[in-house]
């Protein structure tokens, strides 16, 4: 519009000092059109609604989206941009659109969002732009719709999980190392009064000439404490050590709870985040937000165990360490937890795909200390009772966790 | 002052050229003012009575400037409705006609007025200023 004001301005200047009437007949045009844009143009009343199909989704899936508008004065051509954070890009349709309204008219565009990554992310912000017929004038407005994407972390494969050491008094899916009623046979034993009559082994009875009972072990649950290392996150191109430790965290908590298991959280590092051990789906979803809300704080501080409150970790409770066993702090976290009598074992979630060794010769020896720092810790864990396995996230976590249960089979009592 | 002319011709060509291709919108008008004062080089040099072909300048100068603006807009590449590209089409050339239409007509009345003297000048200078003035108003609605 300024340049058509310059344009006419200067033309009919011209036209007057210079006495000649073919640049007052030049401007002409341009005052005309400038005249009826700005006597056509009218505020074109745009009234803008996003809807998503839902505010959960699993991180890479698809969430349908609508977004729809509505000009009660009508406009010639409204552009429409739909914001998006880093982490979500659309899957199919487009974000950006124009579009023509007629008076009072309304449209809805759909198009399909993708979360790349789980989080929290904030998708309300739009950008609109109307343009007026002879497109002099244009509207500009950022709306913020406040719309909110929580997307879960996608679930790993796991079929069998690590059973603790020792269950609770609660009746659940673990075979209790105590006897009691339940399935599993356990022994055999001589008849007392009081005894059951189906619990009595006839064939054992006759061959011993003696009543004989069968004994059983008990179905309990357990308390599983997940304790994440959000000390470091150890980032790369394609992936994150945090964001593996949290797709880990959640596939557990979720096999655990179908168990009928107690599961908490505790996020240990710059903040300290933590979830009661409790049962069901609330659970689930208390600690799959709580996991969403995980992030690294950088602190300079010395913590210890004795910062989590003691009801987050109740006696008996195993203790799986998700962590990329970089920081010495949550280290010693997992020694002073071992030393108060804790099961505990330690998924680490491996670095060496993100950290990779420089071209220098120096670089590459001091990488080739760095693994062999690693494995010296990884075995004085090991020596202190506390199983170690690695993952990373092209591998089924089904194999970290079997890498562990194989250790624990195998291992002898350790004296801390 | 011919030879100015050309070259300011030339420049003009130039800067609508950079603004098309480096998208800078604040070009244009400089392009086009460029152009013409080139026209207007043209006709103190040329002293004619009345240019017959200034309503197709003025045509063309308008076509030339909403092509252009066109242009810049469709960088910012956002989707448009199958059919927007025809419709955009029309209105320029409409507007093009129509500023042909309208500078022929102002052309024909100007040569009538040519040979009134004194008052009919002070008429146009005041026509002049209130069209000024009125877009300065309506820019300011």
């Amino acid at each position: 519009m300024e340049g058509y004001a310059i344009l006419a301005g200067a033309a009919l200047l011209a036209a007057l000092v210079l006495r000649r009437p073919e640049l007052a007949v030049a401007a002409a045009p341009f005052a005309l059109v400038l005249a009826l844009g700005l006597r056509l143009a009218r505020d074109p009343a745009v009234r803008v609604d996003l809807e998503l199909a839902a505010d959960r989704t699993l991180e890479s899936s698809r969430l349908p989206a609508k977004l729809s508008v509505r000009s009660e004065s009508g406009v010639d051509r409204l552009e429409l941009l739909v914001d998006l954070p880093e982490g979500v890009g659309v899957a199919d349709g487009d974000n950006a659109t124009a579009v023509r309204l007629r008076r009072g008219e309304e449209r809805t565009l759909s198009f399909d969002l993708r979360c790349e990554h789980w989080g929290v992310y904030d998708v309300g912000e739009i950008e609109v732009r109307a343009r007026d017929l002879l497109r002099l004038v244009v509207w500009e407005e950022r709306l913020r719709l406040r719309r909110t994407i929580k997307a879960y972390p996608q679930e790993q494969l796991l079929d069998r999980l690590l059973a603790p050491l020792e269950t609770q008094a609660r009746a659940g899916s673990d075979v209790a190392r105590t006897k009691g009623d339940g399935i599993e046979y356990a022994d055999l034993r001589a008849y007392v009064p009081g005894d059951r009559l189906r619990s009595i082994n006839w064939r054992a009875s006759a061959r011993r000439d003696t009543l004989v009972v069968n004994e059983r072990h008990p179905e309990r649950n357990t308390d599983v404490v997940l304790f994440l290392d959000s000390f470091s996150d150890l980032r790369g191109p394609s992936r994150s050590t945090l964001d593996d430790a949290v797709r880990a965290a959640a596939t557990l908590a979720t096999r655990y709870l179908d168990r009928r298991d107690r599961v908490g959280l505790v996020a240990f590092g710059g903040v300290l985040r933590w979830v009661q051990p409790g049962l069901g789906v609330v659970q689930r979803f208390r600690l799959i937000e709580t996991l969403l809300e995980t992030g690294v704080e950088p602190t300079y501080t010395w913590r210890n165990v004795n910062v989590i409150p003691a009801r987050i970790l109740p006696s008996k409770a195993l203790v799986l360490g998700l962590t990329p066993l970089v920081d010495p702090r949550f280290v010693a976290a997992l020694q002073d937890l071992r030393a108060r009598g804790y099961d505990v074992a330690v998924v680490e979630i491996d670095p060496i795909g993100v950290v990779q060794p420089e071209s220098s010769e120096a670089e590459r020896l001091a990488f080739r200390l760095w693994l062999l720092q690693r494995e010296i810790l990884r075995s004085r864990l090991l020596r202190l009772g506390i199983a170690v396995s690695r993952w990373s996230a092209g591998e089924p976590l089904e194999v970290a966790v079997e890498e562990v249960r194989t250790f624990r089979r195998h291992a002898r009592l350790a004296r801390v | 002052m011919l030879r100015i002319g050309v070259r300011a011709g030339a420049v003009a060509v130039v800067a609508l050229v950079a603004a098309l291709v480096l998208g800078w919108p604040r070009l244009v008008p400089l392009s086009l003012v460029l152009l013409g004062g080139a026209y207007a080089l043209y006709l103190a040099v040329d002293d004619a009575p009345l240019d017959a072909a200034a309503s197709v300048f003025a045509a063309g100068l308008l076509v030339t400037a909403e092509l252009a603006y066109w242009s810049l807009e469709e960088r910012d590449a956002v989707p448009a409705e199958r059919g927007e590209g025809l419709r955009r089409l029309g209105i320029v050339a409409a507007l093009g006609a129509c500023a042909l239409v309208s500078s022929g007509g102002l052309l024909a009345l100007a040569d009538v007025a040519r040979t009134r003297g004194l008052t009919v000048d002070l008429f146009g200078a005041a026509a002049a200023a209130v069209t000024l003035v009125s877009l300065a108003l309506l820019a300011r609605r």
